[in-house]
């Protein structure tokens, strides 16, 4: 392996990762930019999710990110020059209450959403059964809709990600697992298998697995896992048009483009392991036939597992660790929707010490040792 | 304590097996997909169908005599006709689907049994209607006694298409080309291992006495290159390809037609072995990805064992005396069986070192020159579920994306309806060619291996 040194060495090649880099190359001409990452193109949550967005949140933090985010889907074709585009999808996102305590917190989170100018509505049971038909009434109470949210292919998004990295030079390493991580001469060194890394500075891009290589450095971080499980089923007539939330259920819902629906239901169980569990259809069917009727009849294709990270307030950590020229970007079940965002306050985080975005100020990975955590309402509920 | 084993399949080596395992007072649970037991090469057509078969009498008499051997203990097995197995995981679970139900079965032992099915070498055109692999024009002749097209070239390598040919004649169709990659001939140079497959030998011979009396035009040596046709099949295109595979400038023949049948050998159904995390290993002339299986049929994961053509492809006699010698072994709790002289699990097992012998030849027809994949063009679909053409592949592949789960995240190869079944072999395939080796990992196999409604998910059976 080459022993050039590397400017910055970020590990993780998932939407953080990619995005990281590709600002940092954009942002610095000339920039020596290693991202290595242990599997293969988008093997990781990146490609796994349920590849929907949405400005819908409850706190200013989430919605300025994903605003940002969103602004940057919408142009990301010109932006990365990938003629091909990336499935953006708007056709809404409707975040759906089961209980009135549950719409009661979806209202009051309006008024924020609206000082920002996201464009959501409140919308009571029937506006929701008149919208997706397929919905079930049971316990229904209302929910919110903003019609510019929608879904990107996550796919798509990594490969134009990789695509622009690669014509700015930066190196993109894949099937390449970081053993370890030690401080030696004021830069880093990794230990890779055949071989060792050197760089000034280390972005940490493994979101659940962060803590596993900040032990190799002596510190922790509060960062699990939370294992998910994903449905596609076969193309079907349209039936949910716009993506469905409900936090209730635990399930999102998005029927893409070529007529599948994807559903991604969280369970709590132990692990980080990436599987489809046996028992996991069983759980799901009679959930999401509760959820929507509409689809009793549709056949499963596929599942698949994914693991996102949990932090203990829900909120994604960005910013410098303990040890000098180290960073975090944990993303907390967010990562492809606030991948742009994330990718520029990074950059110039780490290539010009800008600390003036406050997000910075708010996802401080120091948060956990002051224990200014953080509320995000729309993930408090129960 | 009776041990209780699910066989999934009711082709020869299932039938087998269940036979066996009922022998030895096993509850034997036997999942299949259709209406008739048989499977796909003793495929029975609804009984109100009139109609000849068009098969050799010989094969007639072994497809009647094994189903009638299973009639006979079909009332002393839970069997389950018109039910999906989708699932299969490491813990034993079985997952079958039955007319809007689902249930988890969780046997001592289970046997997949589960065949095989045709490969593909995609051409140009090769999605029009009309064309249709040879083994499924001939199910259409078997189940529906229907001609699948009034005129008909028949391509490939190995015996099926000369069967095909043959079958396609007798029920009353014209065959206007038979193509082979290869002569059958060629294991006339092995007259031991010709014995040891005398039976089947000797239906060959007459099947091509068939062909041969109605004058059909053999090309050896020719493939398929294209099929031609606007809204369906009008004409397939015939080349003759060297010693390498490659196509010979100059040769192509257009023959009129509206049936292209074709046949490049067989791709074993190992998903749900896969699915349950047996360690896997490829062979393209056998069966592409198959389970590591023992002389018992037993996979890597304790309690799974597989027979027949899914473990490997071997024919049906095989898989018959297979499917005796696993229902034997997984009905022993320790996964192997005693085989006393005389007895007839010792018959089955030197009856299926007798055909295996023969098998070996039949294998060296079906042996594919890496360069004839070059048939399919970079403007081939590949992936017929998600449209994805070569084209998309090599990009993928250029683009540094080797393994097959890359590619398939980059082009969604395999992500459809039949989750990579039709053209993972030819992926793989298609990579060794464009890249100098071939992919080392299949694609993750995930549940499920047919799909199934959220309802009938809701709606289990208790077990």
């Amino acid at each position: 392996m080459s022993s050039a040194k590397f400017d910055v060495l970020i590990i993780g090649a998932g939407a953080y990762g990619l995005s990281c880099a590709w600002w940092m190359a954009k942002r610095r001409t000339g920039a020596r930019i290693l991202v290595v990452d242990e599997g293969e193109f988008a093997s990781g949550a990146s490609g796994r999710n349920g590849a929907g967005f949405r400005m819908q949140w409850g706190l200013d933090l989430n919605i300025r990110l994903c605003q940002e985010s969103i602004r940057f889907f919408e142009t990301a074709a010109e932006q990365l020059d990938y003629p091909r585009g990336i499935e953006l999808k708007q056709d809404g996102y409707l975040v759906l209450a089961h209980s009135p305590k549950a719409l009661a917190t979806l209202r009051s989170s309006l008024e924020i959403q609206h000082r920002y100018g996201v464009p959501s509505e409140l919308l009571d049971a029937d506006d929701c059964v008149k919208m997706v038909p397929a919905l079930g009434r049971n316990r229904l109470a209302g929910g919110t809709f903003c019609g510019k949210d929608g879904t990107i292919s996550p796919f798509l998004l990594l490969d134009s990600l990789l695509k622009a990295c690669r014509r700015e030079k930066v190196d993109v390493r894949y099937g390449t697992r970081v053993e370890k991580l030690a401080r030696a001469n004021g830069s880093f060194c990794a230990t890779v298998k055949d071989g060792t890394i050197e760089a000034d500075k280390v972005l940490l891009c493994t979101d659940w697995a962060v803590p596993e290589l900040l032990a190799s450095l002596g510190f922790t971080l509060p960062v699990k896992s939370l294992p998910k499980e994903a449905i596609v089923t076969v193309p079907c007539a349209p039936k949910v048009r716009p993506i469905l939330i409900s936090l209730e259920h635990h399930i999102s819902v998005n029927q893409v483009a070529r007529g599948s629906i994807i559903f991604v239901v969280s369970r709590a169980r132990e692990g980080t392991e990436i599987v489809s569990t046996p028992d996991f259809l069983g759980f799901a069917a009679p959930k999401i036939i509760d959820l929507l009727p509409g689809v009793a009849d549709v056949q499963v294709l596929r599942t698949w597992g994914g693991v996102s990270s949990l932090t203990p307030d829900m909120q994604p950590i960005l910013g410098a660790s303990e040890v000098e020229g180290l960073y975090v970007a944990v993303s907390s079940f967010r990562g492809l929707m606030t991948s742009p965002a994330v990718g520029r306050i990074m950059s110039a985080l780490i290539l010009e010490n800008d600390t003036n975005d406050p997000v910075l100020t708010q996802l401080t990975p120091r948060r956990f040792q002051t224990g200014d955590l953080i509320v995000e309402p729309l993930l408090n509920q129960e | 304590m009776h041990r209780s084993i699910a066989i999934v399949g009711a082709g020869p080596a299932g039938m087998a097996a269940a036979i066996e395992a009922v022998r030895r007072r096993c509850r034997v649970t036997l999942i299949d997909e259709a209406e008739r037991p048989g499977g796909q090469i003793y495929r029975q057509a609804h009984p109100a169908l009139a109609g000849e078969e068009h098969a050799e009498r010989a094969e007639l008499a072994r497809k009647h005599a094994l189903i009638e051997r299973f009639e006979r203990v079909a009332g002393q097995l839970d069997y389950r006709a018109g039910a999906t197995a989708y699932a299969a995981f490491g813990n034993g679970e079985l997952h079958i689907s039955e007319r809007g139900r689902t249930e988890v079965l969780r046997p001592d032992a289970t046997i997949l049994a589960t065949g095989v099915r045709e490969l593909a070498v995609p051409f140009p055109g090769w999605t029009l209607p009309g064309v249709m692999f040879a083994g499924g024009a001939q199910a259409i002749l078997k189940s529906q006694k229907v001609l699948p097209g009034a005129r008909a070239v028949v391509a490939g390598c190995g015996p099926l298409p000369l069967v095909v040919a043959a079958q396609l004649l007798r029920a009353g169709g014209e065959v206007a080309a038979l193509a082979l990659l290869r002569p059958l001939t060629g294991m006339l140079a092995h007259p031991m291992s010709l014995w040891h497959g005398r039976e089947i030998v000797r239906d060959g011979f007459r099947y091509a006495a068939t062909v041969r009396r109605a004058g059909v035009p053999r090309l050896t040596g020719y493939v398929a290159v294209r099929a031609i046709g606007t809204e369906c099949l009008e004409a397939a295109v015939l080349a003759r390809v060297d010693g390498a595979g490659r196509v010979v400038p100059g040769s192509e023949r257009e023959i009129p037609c509206d049936l292209l049948a074709v046949n490049y050998g067989f791709v074993a159904n190992s998903e749900l072995a896969a699915m349950a995390g047996a360690r896997m290993r490829r062979d393209p002339v056998i069966g592409g990805w198959i389970p590591e299986v023992d002389a018992w049929g037993r996979t890597s994961i304790p309690g799974l064992f597989t027979a027949g053509d899914g473990a490997e492809l071997r024919g049906a006699l095989v898989a018959e005396a297979d499917g005796t010698v696993v229902g034997a072994a997984a009905a022993s709790p320790d996964g192997a069986a005693e085989a006393s002289p005389g007895s007839e699990l010792a018959s089955a097992i030197a009856q299926r070192a007798r055909h295996l012998e023969f098998q070996q030849v039949v294998r060296s027809t079906l042996r594919l020159p890496m360069e004839l994949w070059r048939l399919v063009t970079d403007d081939t679909i590949v992936c017929r579920c998600e449209s994805v053409r070569f084209g998309e592949i090599k990009d993928a592949l250029a683009n540094g994306h080797r393994s097959l789960n890359a590619v398939k995240r980059n082009v969604r190869s395999g992500m459809g309806w039949c989750g990579g079944r039709t053209c993972l072999h030819a992926i793989a395939s298609l990579v060794e060619l464009s890249t100098g080796s071939a992919p080392t990992e299949m694609m993750t196999p995930r549940p499920m291996a047919r799909p199934v409604s959220f309802a009938a998910l809701a709606r289990r059976s208790p077990t």
